[in-house]
């Protein structure tokens, strides 16, 4: 059996009589790429932010590599986590090569006595995103979606065990979409590593990902691969006004040819 | 030319005065840096003006002006770096305020304080040739405390003036941090005072680095050419205040400005050739 590298039980935020998460539970393995959908407003972004140890739950309890998340633990415990946050391009325009930006997602980057250049680790992450010929170039001249995967270049180059994405196509074209998801896909079943995306169209990802969590304050479905989400849980996240459209074999959520699947 | 650069490295103001004033360049320059980055500007601009409330203080009670000049600007730069998120108040409003607040009180203890003789022009302008012996061992210790900490946490401001989100995620400690570089600029003021006074501190926390940003390719880069220029700056601005008997701050300052003048005007000249090759 595969280590836990994620495990909530009965996680709750926010005010008790409006939560923004509900007693959420669940357990991801080292390997499992998993993604997680739901409406604006769903809690999505909160819970990868508290698994990040960025925002500390009002109940229940997380584990990260079998460790449990503390004030004490966090420090040790986030050295081995990447993380890709929902992109808000308000960043000072720093002038820095793109090899530079990846130096920054090392682990020992902030230790002034350490050394921060660690070459074949940045070519390596820079390599994974093929945007290795890029290295030298000035991060500010880069396109949306370049920098984009110079950013998960930098959140992979430590090289994580565990990778947690918030919306990371969102400056992406569909072709460049679908070549991160292989990307993370190909990553979690060669290095072990776990990936927890949250995204917004689940049709870009069902084919890709091991399970989905249908997250709207609680989660109202984990669907495994092969595995048919049921209308109700569309209906429960997203309202009665939802469309239900067809969609292709081997998708999370999909019953080829009888129409049961819902794009958001 | 020659003869005035001799001469003036020969008057022996100039010699005592020097040293600091490039030990000041030298510390500016390398947290202007930060402050760019970190767009910190309007806050140089509050903490040097409010430090007048701690000169005013110093003042009224005969204490030394430098420490205790300080110690206010560091609280007050650390307030600033506290209020925004403690009451719900704008980070640029909160330094309107207490800028305004400890301006007002510091001119009425100066105006007030009969017994003692102050030089308020030197207070609001600068004057690096009147630096006592008292001061320079001042400026010295806190020029060392500042590079110190420069060096110690540079990398880790770069990853948060990137981008703070990831930087906390990966267990830096963003909050403190923070509050660290707010005392830091709060001492370079008081560092800035002696040479460029308490109108035209921020001028010298602001223009190295927005100077070095229209060559600079990468950080280390940044840096060096925020020192250069930093140090260029206060060179010419001190000959010019030597040869033309201009106050010595207003010339550093002045000096700053044209050469960020000509690196702006060679730079937009550089984009508009570039834009011009690309349409033919």
């Amino acid at each position: 059996m595969a280590q836990s590298i994620v495990n909530i039980s009965h996680l709750s935020f926010g005010p008790s009589n409006k939560p923004i998460l509900d007693n959420i539970s669940l357990n991801v393995e080292a390997g499992h790429f998993m993604g997680i959908v739901g409406p604006n407003g769903a809690g999505k972004s909160t819970l990868i932010n508290i698994i990040a140890g960025l925002v500390a739950p009002d109940g229940g309890h997380i584990d990260l590599m079998g460790e449990c998340l503390t004030r004490f633990s966090r420090h040790r415990l986030l050295k081995q986590i990447g993380f890709l946050h929902q992109l808000h391009d308000h960043q000072p325009r720093l002038p820095m090569r793109v090899r530079d930006v990846v130096a920054m997602g090392l682990a020992q980057y902030a230790t002034p006595w350490k050394r921060a250049n660690d070459q074949q680790a940045i070519m390596d992450a820079l390599a994974l995103v093929d945007m290795a010929e890029l290295a030298n170039r000035d991060f500010r001249q880069l396109s949306g979606g370049q920098r984009q995967r110079v950013r998960l270049a930098r959140a992979l180059v430590k090289k994580p065990k565990l990778l947690l994405l918030d919306e990371p196509s969102a400056a992406l074209d569909s072709v460049s979409q679908d070549r991160l998801f292989r990307l993370l896909r190909k990553l979690c079943d060669d290095t072990g590593m776990c990936a927890i995306m949250v995204e917004h169209d689940i049709a870009a990802i069902s084919s890709h990902v091991d399970s989905v969590a249908c997250l709207n304050r609680q989660i109202h479905h984990h669907a495994m691969k092969g595995e048919n989400i049921p209308d109700d849980v569309w209906r429960a996240m997203y309202g009665e006004h939802i469309q239900i459209v067809a969609h292709d074999a081997g998708c999370i959520g999909c019953q080829p040819g009888t129409g049961a699947h819902k794009h958001g | 030319m020659v003869d005035l650069l001799a001469e003036f490295l020969t008057s022996p103001v100039m010699q005592a005065s020097l040293l600091p004033a490039l030990l000041i360049a030298v510390v500016t320059a390398s947290m202007s840096v930060m402050v760019m980055a970190h767009r910190l500007s309007f806050l140089t601009v509050g903490v040097s003006h409010a430090s007048l409330a701690g000169l005013g203080i110093a003042v009224s009670l005969s204490l030394p002006l430098l420490p205790v000049a300080t110690v206010f600007a560091v609280a007050i730069a650390l307030l600033l770096a506290l209020m925004p998120k403690r009451q719900g108040i704008s980070e640029d409003a909160g330094t309107g305020i207490l800028f305004a607040g400890s301006m007002a009180l510091g001119i009425v203890l100066i105006s007030t304080a009969t017994t003692t003789r102050v030089d308020l022009f030197g207070l609001l302008f600068g004057n690096i040739l009147t630096v006592s012996g008292e001061e320079k061992i001042w400026l010295y210790f806190l020029g060392s405390l500042i590079l110190v900490a420069m060096l110690l946490a540079s990398r880790a401001w770069w990853s948060i003036a990137f981008d703070a989100v990831t930087a906390e995620a990966s267990g830096l400690p963003v909050g403190f941090l923070r509050m660290l570089l707010y005392g830091l600029v709060g001492l370079t003021v008081i560092l800035c005072v002696k040479l460029a006074g308490i109108v035209l501190t921020a001028g010298l926390l602001v223009l190295p680095a927005a100077c070095a940003w229209l060559w600079g390719r990468s950080l280390a880069g940044l840096w060096l050419l925020s020192v250069l220029f930093s140090i260029t700056g206060t060179l010419a601005g001190l000959i010019w205040s030597y040869a033309y008997e201009w106050p010595s701050g207003a010339s550093v300052v002045l000096a700053l400005c044209v050469i960020f003048t000509i690196s702006w005007a060679f730079n937009w000249g550089r984009t508009w050739a570039k834009q011009n090759d690309n349409k033919g």
